[in-house]
This record gives C-alpha cells, sequence and structure tokens, in this order.
C-alpha cells in the first residue's frame, strides 16, 4: 500500500535531522519509511523504473521541504567520491523561540485575508500555522482589524524566492523612459504602497539602482545566474533620496475640519476670516499641490506664489477637460 | 482535493512545537488552536505517532501518552527532537508585508507593532519587504475607534461624505481596514440603519459613546467599496504614474496618449486625484465622474481667487 506523503515527508525530515553527517540518496531510500527500497530478483529494466520512481519522488519531497522553508544542506563526502549526502541542521531549522501573545497572533492573522486569491496566499496561511505552534491557546476574539488590496502580482512570490537565494531575476518590463526592454535585475527589497507592489533593486544593464512596478511586467519573471551573486546595500527607510532637495514652508489655508493629513504635520498660524492658517513644511512641490487640489476648495494656498500658480494652472487645466469631456458628451 | 503534504506536515510540527512549549492539550483546544477538526488533529498525532528515526525501535519513535489520548488528552512524552522550523522567505513576506499595510495605515494597536517587531527578529532578515504608508489615518482616531471596538460602545461622530456634506452619526464599531492604503472602519451606522465602511480621513470629532453595541459585524466586509461604475480617462504618457496606482485599473497606450479603465467605488476620491495631473487630462468618463473634477477644481479656483 502506497505510504501517505505525509507520512513520508515526516520520516525524511525525523532521518535527516538525526543523519549525523550526511545521508545520501541510496541511504534514504534503503533506510527512510515510505520510499520503497531496491529490491534482488528485478529485471534490470524493472529496477530503472523503480530507481527513477524513487527519484521524482525525492524530487518532490524536496520541493516540499523547500516549501516549508526547511534548508536541505547538501554534503559532500571527498572520502566517499563525489556522491552528494543531505542533511538538516536542527539549529538552523528551527522556529526561533519567540512567543506570541494571543493579541499579536489575532493581529498577524489578518494576512491571510491581505493574500487571498494571491500566490503568496498558501504560504500567508502555512505562516500562521508556524506562529499558532508559538502562541499559547486562547478563546478566539473577533478581528478588529483588517487589510486588503484590490490586486496583487503572481511575480511577488518568485522575486522574494530569487532575493533569498541571491539570485538575480529576468523580466520583460515597459517603463516610461526605456520603453519595453528585458531586465535583470538584483531584487534587494519589495514594497508594498496602496494597491500596487514594487520591487527596489539592482538593474544590472544600468548599473543602477531602479525600482520597477510589479503590474508593468510582462510573462513570468526568472530566476536566473547563480546564487549567492550579489550582496544587499543597506537601505533607508525613508522614501528614497530626499538628501539633495532642501527642506521648504508654505503657508496653508483651511477651512474648518478640512484637511485632517496637513494639519497633523503642520504648525498652526492662526486664523483669517473663514480660514485656519498652517505652515507645513515640504521638499517636493507637487506633494503639497496634489494635496490641496484634492482638498477641492477646502484648502488653499497663501504662499509661495509659485505653488499658488501651480495649483491654480492644474485646477484650470482640469476644468477645461472636464467641461470639455462634458461637452462631448452631451454631443454625443 | 485531499490537503496539500507541506501545509499539514508544517500543522504536525506545530503540534509538536505547541506541546513542548505550552504543555498538554486536548484535542478540541488543539482543534481551535490549529483551526482543523478535532478529527483531523487525531489522525495528525496518530501519523506522528509511528514517526522516527530510520531503523530504530520503539524508542527512536516519536510518543505521546497513551493513557491520556484515550481521555482526548494530547500529552507528549517524546519529540524525537523535531519541532517548527522559521518562517520561509515567501511566508515571512506574505506576513510581515501585511502586518506592515495596517501599521503604515496608522491604525494599528500595540499588538501589531510588538508582533511586526518579533516577526521581524523571528527572520532575521525583515528588510525583504516594505509597506509604505499612502493616506495614514489620524492616530488619535484611530485610538477613539479601537477603544470603542475593546469596550463594545457606540461612537458619536461628524462624517463630511463624498458630496461635502456634514453629518452627524453613531455608529457601532466593528473593523478598522486599510484597502489600498487608505483606512476605512467597517460599522453599523443607526443614522443610516445599515452597514456601512466608512473612511477615517472624513471623520471628524470622533468622541466615544456609552451604550453598547447590539448588531452583529456584517459578513460582507467591504460591501461599500463596489465599484459604481466604470470610468475611463484618456490623458498624456506622462501622466500614468498616477492612473497606475488606481484599484484594479487596465492602462493601454494610444501613442503619445494613454487610457486608463477602472471601476470608481468613490466619485469624489477619485477626482481629487486627477486634478493632480491637470495638465494631461484628455478626456474624463462618464459625466458624473467629468462633473465632480469640474465641481472640485471650480472650487479650487474659487479658494484662490
Amino acid at each position: 500500500m502506497a505510504v501517505d506523503p505525509a507520512e513520508r515527508l515526516l520520516n525524511l525530515i525525523i532521518a535527516l535531522t538525526h543523519a549525523r553527517v550526511r545521508m545520501t540518496r541510496a541511504q534514504i531510500r534503503a533506510s527512510v519509511a515510505g520510499y520503497e527500497a531496491p529490491q534482488h530478483g528485478l529485471t534490470p529494466e524493472e529496477s530503472r523504473r523503480k530507481e527513477a520512481a524513487f527519484e521524482r519522488m525525492f524530487e518532490r519531497d524536496k520541493d516540499e521541504l523547500r516549501r516549508m522553508g526547511i534548508p536541505l544542506r547538501t554534503v559532500v563526502d571527498p572520502t566517499h567520491g563525489d556522491e552528494i549526502g543531505y542533511k538538516i541542521d536542527a539549529s538552523d531549522a528551527a522556529m526561533p523561540a519567540i512567543d506570541f501573545t494571543p493579541a499579536e497572533a489575532a493581529a498577524i492573522a489578518l494576512a491571510a485575508e491581505y493574500w487571498q486569491g494571491a500566490t503568496l496566499g498558501p504560504d500567508a496561511n502555512q505562516g500562521l500555522t508556524k506562529i499558532a505552534s508559538a502562541t499559547e491557546a486562547a478563546p478566539r476574539t473577533p478581528l478588529s482589524l483588517g487589510a486588503r488590496a484590490s490586486s496583487r502580482s503572481d511575480a511577488t512570490a518568485v522575486i522574494v524566492e530569487a532575493r533569498a537565494r541571491r539570485q538575480a531575476v529576468q523580466f520583460e518590463y515597459t517603463s516610461e523612459r526605456s520603453g519595453h526592454a528585458t531586465r535583470t535585475v538584483e531584487p534587494w527589497q519589495v514594497v508594498l504602497r496602496g494597491s500596487a507592489e514594487y520591487v527596489v533593486g539592482l538593474d544590472r544593464d544600468k548599473g543602477e539602482k531602479r525600482t520597477f512596478r510589479l503590474r508593468r511586467i510582462h510573462g513570468t519573471v526568472r530566476a536566473v545566474g547563480p546564487e549567492n551573486s550579489y550582496e544587499i546595500p543597506t537601505l533607508p527607510h525613508g522614501r528614497g533620496q530626499v538628501e539633495a532637495v532642501p527642506i521648504r514652508t508654505a503657508r496653508i489655508g483651511l477651512r474648518p475640519e478640512a484637511g485632517n493629513a496637513l494639519r497633523q504635520r503642520a504648525v498652526a498660524a492662526g486664523s483669517v476670516g473663514d480660514w485656519d492658517i498652517f505652515d507645513v513644511e515640504y521638499r517636493y512641490d507637487d506633494q503639497v499641490r496634489d494635496e490641496v487640489l484634492a482638498l477641492a476648495g477646502r484648502a488653499r494656498v497663501i504662499s509661495p506664489e509659485s505653488l499658488a500658480a501651480d495649483v491654480r494652472s492644474h485646477a484650470q487645466a482640469a476644468l477645461a477637460a472636464a467641461s470639455a469631456s462634458l461637452e462631448g458628451d452631451g454631443r454625443g | 482535493m485531499a490537503e496539500r503534504t507541506a501545509p499539514r506536515v508544517t500543522r504536525m510540527l506545530g503540534i509538536v512545537t505547541h506541546l513542548e512549549r505550552h504543555g498538554e492539550a486536548t484535542v478540541a483546544d488543539l482543534a481551535a488552536h490549529f483551526g482543523v477538526s478535532e478529527q483531523q488533529i487525531r489522525k495528525d498525532v496518530e501519523l506522528l505517532w509511528v514517526s522516527g528515526v530510520p531503523g530504530g525501535g520503539p524508542q527512536d519513535l516519536i510518543d505521546f501518552d497513551a493513557w491520556a489520548f484515550d481521555d482526548d488528552v494530547v500529552r507528549l512524552v517524546n519529540s524525537q527532537g523535531v519541532g517548527q522550523v522559521r518562517l520561509s522567505p515567501r511566508e515571512a513576506v506574505a506576513l510581515i508585508g501585511a502586518l506592515g499595510v495596517v501599521v503604515a495605515g496608522g491604525v494599528a494597536p500595540e499588538a501589531a507593532h510588538s508582533a511586526l517587531a518579533k516577526l521581524k527578529e523571528a527572520v532575521g532578515d525583515g528588510d525583504a519587504v516594505r509597506s509604505v504608508p499612502v493616506h495614514p489615518a489620524d492616530p488619535a482616531l484611530a485610538q477613539t475607534l479601537r477603544d470603542a471596538m475593546e469596550r463594545s460602545v457606540v461612537v458619536d461622530l461628524v462624517y463630511i461624505d463624498a458630496n461635502d456634506a456634514r453629518t452627524e452619526r453613531t455608529i457601532e464599531p466593528h473593523r478598522l481596514v486599510v484597502v489600498d492604503g487608505a483606512t476605512y472602519i467597517e460599522c453599523f451606522c443607526r443614522r443610516a440603519n445599515d452597514y456601512r465602511t466608512l473612511r477615517l480621513d472624513r471623520i471628524y470629532g470622533a468622541t466615544l459613546g456609552t451604550q453598547p453595541i447590539v448588531m452583529a459585524p456584517s459578513e460582507a466586509s467591504g460591501f461599500s467599496l463596489v465599484p459604481q461604475f466604470e470610468a475611463t480617462i484618456v490623458a498624456a504618457r506622462s501622466a500614468r504614474w498616477l492612473l497606475d496606482t488606481f484599484p484594479g485599473v487596465e492602462v493601454a497606450d494610444t501613442g503619445e496618449e494613454v487610457t486608463a479603465t477602472f471601476g470608481v467605488s468613490d466619485v469624489s476620491v477619485i477626482a481629487g486625484q486627477l486634478l493632480a495631473i491637470g495638465p494631461q487630462l484628455r478626456r474624463i468618463q462618464p459625466a458624473p465622474l467629468a462633473a465632480e473634477v469640474s465641481r472640485q477644481a471650480a472650487a479650487a479656483l474659487a479658494a484662490l481667487a
């Protein structure tokens, strides 16, 4: 009778964890419960078929180990020729001795909903099982916290795996500046922002750091070249290179109860008529401009004049485009 | 379809580690804790029981207390040194990324912050993923809503809706949720006598009420974010950076211009964002969206006059 694959995998994990130095494929086949050990009295043809069946089964099990996050070390023993042996280092594989409180585990559980339907969905669920192993049992409380994204890329999982092995990735990409091209990138970090996912990394052809939006990747992402082929530099935690741009101050008028986000980071400077006045620091014109525009008349730029003019020209252009569209619809 | 192997073995190792760290447990408790049936827990334990070091005797097998198991209590006797394994790179990104989204959204309770720190420590490579705030919520407002949910009481608030109409409402808050970077509260609104999903940056002056929450959370989460209509925007190519950020958008290149098609669930928010690409806008459809862009642009100009 065929052995339950879960039983075979579990026995393989125990065997490789207990192996003193390593186990070769032949040793695994002969001794781990669940694999069919070589038999005597078979024709060479039958022997070859059984051998091939074992190889397929073992490759599948290696994939399962990788999927579980168990590092499989390959050990070459010079006294036994070139044959590869395998071992699992218990200390390397084990979950660190960190316990999560029930409240912490409940917060982490929101990952299941966030990745539902995405390639990382099963990974999120399996990760939550691991968190549960390190969490005290407690009555389930309704989750008062959630996160969703309306689109997630299938490329994320491949990029994350390649990054863990420090292996470059290759993909077809369309950008504003360079058009359509094949890019080879050393992935440093995946960035989640709103409904968008990005990868930051070294573009090998340009020799520079670049950010790629995963939705603009066409087709599949392939891991290419050898593992451990690059190092990841220390990444800034801010929004990128902001050192060179000086900080300026804008004076903004806000209607009462409007512009909560602006108020949060601004300094109050009294009020004039129906306007609350605030001074807000900024680096880029478009940052404040877009925020003021989105407040649709509940905010106004008092100074500098260049910023006010920028808001005015954007609003005038939008008004013109909207009017033209409405007239066009009327005619149609 | 039968359960896949990796998730099942991961749970079996989890049962061993859980028993090692937290002591014996009933089958029912383990079932609830790992989110599977009691029958599945029994199968898992029985399979663990017959697993062990190759070629060994009974002393080389994972072992449980048989008397206790007869009473539906799982008590580990010998783990054979196996236990739960560290998070895989993909699992780590899935958990850290999602939790990072709510922390970046500014609505996360202390437990989410400490959980994120512990996850990063457990992984040792917490930089694989970073969640960047888009519209962080007011922390004081988030705290008020969390307090209300914890004490199970209502919240009185002022809400300025998509049409700039100001209303005073009493809500029964159920869940804070970050959708595409913006923060919402899923609640029962007593004024509307129905379930609502309210955007936090439109809520003002929220105060904790005294009346208890009586309505159960809605089964259908995010229902009010269903797109109301499909919009099509034609703009100069340089506006693509913004159009690309709209949820569920399809952007097609048409020479020097791009055409973006997407579902609109919140007209006023989309219109407000479109002002940022005013000089690049060529055509806005349908009329309700164009009218809202027109209204907001006129209001912005009037404020400057």
